[in-house]
């Protein structure tokens, strides 16, 4: 699966057992990997209009040699925390914030490297206020215009518009025991059942493992975790991740931008095309 | 209201408007309903309040009678992932195309007070006008070939968000579609965005809200998360008329909201300001 690194092996986890580890309250955040490829890292604040979204993790910091533009959610570890960063899920101004930053990349020729990490974009009233539909909207639309490379992973929850909102790239790739979904379990099963208790079942339908992804030509590549899950070895989990954006990104900045833009366009606009041209993949309940 | 202006903009757009479900009373104002007078009226009550349109209402308000040319009318979705319970995905599509609807949007071209433009409705009582993937491909190729054309883009909105049943890449769908959408506002054509109610989730938060003019529905109600969840969520009381289109003109989402009726006379005078 992978060239370098350990290879992805078959998986003996049920679906809802990679939710779980997805969700692990000790798997690594973004700052944990974020400081580990890059230990100079600065991080920068604030959306530049009314606020900085702590739930938003942004700034700049030295990888493999050149400046590069570090974007992730971060969820918090302790309860204290995890209110701070209100879970990982992002305001409006979080986006802002994001596209902030990923103009100043631009400005200065920096790649970017987006860690997602979020259960989606909080849905509470006062996010609703301020247009967080919009401002992911607005967030989706912008980075296909962003002239330098970004390459983004899931490294835990890939949850809905509050995740693709940081989740456009020019590759995207994620950790083998994270998700990717349009809607959380809970919310899926919310929806199709009104019932958020069949999250099992709605998990199992979704097709939302790393692996379920690949194969759907959603991602493109998926990097194996250390024996047990990420949060089992900190440090062997981000020199792998390291090592495969670094792969991911190279070839990526010896692009003309207007290559890189075109192949951003074309990855998103035909992402669909594989699995039309084989229906019925993954099949998990009969 | 005016009634006789209503009359004669619904006799200017084309033929007459396809009957749809209606309650016995109007759950604005309680009135018991007549379905032919509402029908001429453009299903807007003498109270104010809009009925949802279909998709097919929609082009015939809004297309100039026999300018409506449909596009990819035959591309249909199908169950790519396998979804079984608890009712399978195909047995869904299959039911809703018996009924005559065909997907969670319709796009094509028309003119528009004689002027060409490429129109895109969504359909509520298509799986909740959910985004899919033929429903993003519809959007997408529809931007596209307005970009190359030249011709105004028209979008009438009413969705609940990216469809469940099509996992991830329903949600690959906002993506696809803004990148379209993003090209459309580069190649310097005119794109105005009709949200009407619900207009929700992965719609809002993709394509329905970027326009270069957003004109919203009396009441409609439009956001992210839906009321039901952010109760869920977070225990808040929302205030009457919270995610209305009068909601979103003051937060300054979008520019106006237009009654159904004065619509198509707007979007004429429009087209004519932004050639």
């Amino acid at each position: 699966m992978t060239r370098h690194g350990r290879r992805l092996e078959e998986t003996t986890l049920t679906v809802w057992q990679v939710v779980e580890l997805a969700r692990h309250a000790s798997r690594p955040y973004s700052l944990d990997y974020i400081r580990r490829l890059a230990p100079d890292f600065i991080e920068l604040h604030g959306d530049r209009i009314s606020a900085d979204d702590p739930a938003l993790v942004a700034g700049v910091g030295t990888w493999h040699g050149r400046t590069t533009v570090f974007l992730g959610h971060q969820k918090g570890r302790s309860l204290k925390e995890r209110v701070a960063r209100n879970w990982g899920m992002m305001h409006p101004e979080g986006y802002r914030k994001a596209l902030r930053l990923a103009h100043h990349a631009a400005k200065f020729g920096f790649p970017i490297i987006s860690l997602i990490d979020t259960p989606g974009a909080y849905p509470g009233a006062g996010a609703e206020e301020r247009g967080i539909a919009a401002a992911i909207a607005r967030a989706i639309m912008e980075w296909f215009r962003i002239p330098v490379p970004i390459v983004a992973a899931v490294i835990g929850e890939g949850g809905s518009g509050g995740a693709l909102g940081m989740g456009v790239a020019d590759r995207v790739i994620m950790l083998e025991n994270s998700i990717y979904s349009v809607a959380s379990p809970e919310a899926a099963a919310s929806i199709v059942w009104r019932d958020n208790s069949r999250k099992v079942e709605a998990a199992e339908q979704l097709q939302l493992t790393s692996r379920d992804l690949l194969a759907m030509g959603v991602v493109e590549e998926v990097v194996p975790e250390p024996e047990g899950g990420a949060h089992m070895d900190f440090d062997a989990a981000a020199r792998v991740l390291d090592e495969a954006l670094f792969r991911h990104a190279q070839p990526l900045l010896a692009q003309p931008a207007d290559v890189l833009l075109q192949h951003r366009y074309e990855r998103f606009r035909y992402i669909d095309s594989l699995i039309h041209a084989e229906p019925h993949f993954g099949p998990k309940i009969d | 209201m005016q009634l006789a202006k209503v009359q004669h903009e619904v006799r200017m757009a084309g033929a007459k408007l396809p009957p749809i479900a209606l309650p016995t009373n109007c759950p604005g104002c309680g009135v018991s309903l007549d379905p032919e007078t509402l029908r001429k009226h453009a299903y807007v009550c003498e109270c104010g309040h809009h009925f949802r349109l279909g998709a097919d209402a929609w082009i015939i308000l809004l297309a100039d009678r026999g300018s409506w040319h449909e596009r990819w009318g035959d591309v249909r979705s199908h169950d790519l992932l396998n979804w079984k319970v608890p009712k399978p995905y195909q047995a869904t599509i299959d039911q809703l195309a018996d009924e005559g609807l065909n997907e969670a949007v319709r796009t094509g071209t028309c003119t528009l007070g004689g002027r060409p433009i490429w129109l895109a409705a969504f359909d509520f009582r298509f799986v909740g006008g959910t985004l899919s993937i033929v429903a993003g491909e519809r959007l997408a190729r529809g931007m596209e070939q307005a970009a190359a054309s030249g011709l105004p883009y028209l979008l009438v909105s009413a969705s609940g968000g990216a469809r469940m049943q099509e996992g991830v890449l329903a949600l690959m769908q906002m993506a696809k579609v803004n990148a379209a959408v993003g090209r459309l506002h580069s190649s310097g054509v005119p794109f105005f965005s009709v949200l009407t109610d619900p207009t929700f989730g992965g719609t809002a938060a993709s394509l329905a809200l970027l326009a270069d003019i957003n004109i919203a529905e009396p009441g409609a109600a439009i956001g992210f998360t839906g009321p039901r969840v952010i109760k869920q969520a977070t225990y808040a009381d929302l205030p009457a008329g919270f995610q209305s289109a009068e909601f979103q003109l003051a937060r300054g989402q979008v520019d106006m909201v237009v009654i159904r009726t004065e619509l198509r006379r707007l979007l004429a005078h429009l087209l004519e300001m932004y050639p």
